[in-house]
């Protein structure tokens, strides 16, 4: 294992740089963590839980700004820029929440389709990539149902296709087969993995599926008491 | 499926604290709109009085028989800015004394003073002391009395009265903004979960406030509506009340519920509406500012 596990590219998609992060209330989360994935990679990240796994995501997800260093997208140091930069910014990110962070009152289609509305696009220019989309999930017949009325696995989908539906730069998902079952897991893997090389998304995954980690073997990064590791027993064939 | 299902609203619908919030604006606008109804009746009513009783002076002669009364009325009439002056008959003086003697009629043996009514120019000034001095100057022992003066204590009244209904309404326009400023953030701490989201999904913060304005602004419209119709109701039936007093009441304000009436009707919701379009706009972008 290399520390930091920094692997420059000029391309840079996500590069963090001697990042600190530190909750008013508790200790360091991160300390000093350097990264650099070029755009079109496709990582996975680990550890312990409570390891900073979720911090390091909203950081890269622009929902939380870091206490020291500098954290840039796309080759753009998100501190420099205001708030509508980092709107626009955000929307090439797509981001799947471990818990899911689906809006009870819409569908499971409204729900999916939230990242076009807010881009302002009109509901029949994207209809038919959504039902598509949420189909394509396994949720074809349930896609008017409401969040509380769906398993937490069918949310989980949903969560999935709403990350998916904008065709994101930069997919950000933190433990995205947590409540599914092992096919679908392997499916939305596939996915990703589709989303990855056909797009040239940057794909980045929080997860502690080894299983899944080990069968598709790509770089692992480990959280470890703040410090981020290259884990090198992962990732030969990337 | 139609289009108006897919297009749900992206802030859950109307709940507790918003019906309560209705409430508080309903009778905000109820208050707002009937302090300027009967502020405007009571000032245009004395108005009217006042505008009545300008260039209005009454002159009481002591010791005079109706002779010297004929001569007095004749002198002041000669006066110039004098337009008329005519002296009271006995049953006009009995009118202006029935609110302490009664409807019944006076003892034809009880005395009455002679009073001569005059009507200047009301753009005249110091008519009183002129008329007063003139008088004196040939030998009538008289007393002017000049209504402008009461009028002046009249419109100083006015005046106050105008102040206290415009600061009412300022005072509660003021609290309408302070309460929706209030309400939207506490909705916006309520709705946390869905703001975040919508900023993760790339939502602008003008589109984010965009939907608290419009929620707000749909609210006070319709809570501005009811207060404003609840307001005309209560004016109506005050001045209704007013108007059974019996007789005497050109004093006392009355609804004329003309244009600026309706106007005052009509703004009311419309006013409400924008101020809470306003406090909903500073509040969500004053707090989103404090985000990442």
């Amino acid at each position: 294992m290399s520390r930091y596990g920094a692997d420059i590219f000029n391309d840079s998609s996500v590069s963090l740089d001697h990042v600190s992060l530190k909750y008013p209330t508790s200790s360091e989360v991160l300390n000093d963590v350097s990264l650099n994935l070029k755009q079109g990679s496709f990582t996975f990240l680990t550890g312990a839980s409570g390891a900073g796994k979720t911090s390091l995501l909203r950081l890269l997800y622009l929902a939380l700004r870091p206490t020291e260093g500098e954290v840039s997208l796309f080759g753009r140091s998100t501190s420099t820029l205001n708030r509508r930069e980092l709107s626009a910014l955000r929307r090439r990110i797509g981001v799947v929440f471990q818990e899911f962070r689906l809006l009870d009152h819409l569908t499971a289609y409204e729900n999916a389709a939230l990242p076009l509305r807010v881009r302002g696009r009109k509901e029949k220019s994207y209809r038919e990539d959504v039902e598509e989309l949420l189909a394509w999930v396994g949720l074809g017949e349930r896609m008017h149902a409401k969040p509380r009325t769906l398993s937490g696995g069918e949310q989980q989908r949903v969560a999935i296709a709403r990350a998916l539906v904008g065709r994101p730069d930069l997919l950000i998902a933190d433990e995205p087969t947590g409540n599914v079952d092992p096919d679908m897991g392997a499916r939305l893997m596939r996915l990703f993995g589709e989303l990855n090389r056909r797009l040239g998304a940057t794909v980045i995954i929080a997860t502690h599926d080894l299983t899944l980690i080990r069968e598709l073997d790509q770089p692992v990064y480990r959280l470890q008491h703040g410090l981020l590791v290259r884990d090198a027993e992962f990732g030969s064939a990337a | 499926m139609s289009d108006s299902q897919r297009e749900a609203p992206l802030l859950p619908v109307e709940d507790a604290r918003e019906a309560a919030l209705f409430f508080v604006v309903c009778a905000l606008c109820f208050l707002a709109a009937l302090a300027a109804l009967t502020g405007r009746a009571t000032y245009g009513a004395a108005q009217e009085w006042t505008s009545d009783v300008e260039g209005e002076l009454t002159i009481r002669l002591s010791g005079a028989d109706m002779r010297a009364a004929d001569a007095a009325r004749d002198l002041v009439a000669d006066m110039p800015n004098v337009r008329d002056a005519r002296v009271l008959d006995r049953d006009e003086t009995a009118t202006l004394l029935e609110p302490w003697f009664g409807s019944s009629g006076l003892p034809s043996s009880l005395p009455l003073p002679i009073l001569i009514a005059v009507q200047a120019d009301p753009s005249a000034t110091d008519m009183g002391p002129n008329i007063q001095r003139r008088l004196t100057e040939e030998g009538f022992a008289a007393a002017v009395d000049e209504h402008s003066d009461w009028a002046g204590d009249v419109r100083r009244a006015l005046g106050s009265v105008r102040l206290a209904a415009l600061g009412a309404v300022a005072l509660l326009a003021a609290t309408a903004v302070a309460v929706i400023a209030f309400a939207t953030h506490a909705a916006l701490l309520a709705r946390k979960d869905i703001v975040e989201v919508l900023h993760l999904s790339g939502a602008e913060d003008r589109f984010v406030s965009r939907l608290f304005e419009r929620r707000f602004w749909v609210l006070a419209l319709r809570a501005g509506s009811v207060g404003a119709l609840a307001a005309l109701g209560a004016a109506s039936l005050l001045s209704y009340s007013l108007s059974q007093g019996g007789g005497r009441d050109w004093l006392l304000p009355t609804l004329r519920l003309d244009l600026v009436d309706l106007s005052i009707l009509i703004s009311t919701p419309i006013m409400a509406a924008f101020a809470a379009r306003f406090a909903a706009r500073i509040t969500v972008l004053r707090s989103l500012a404090e985000t990442v």
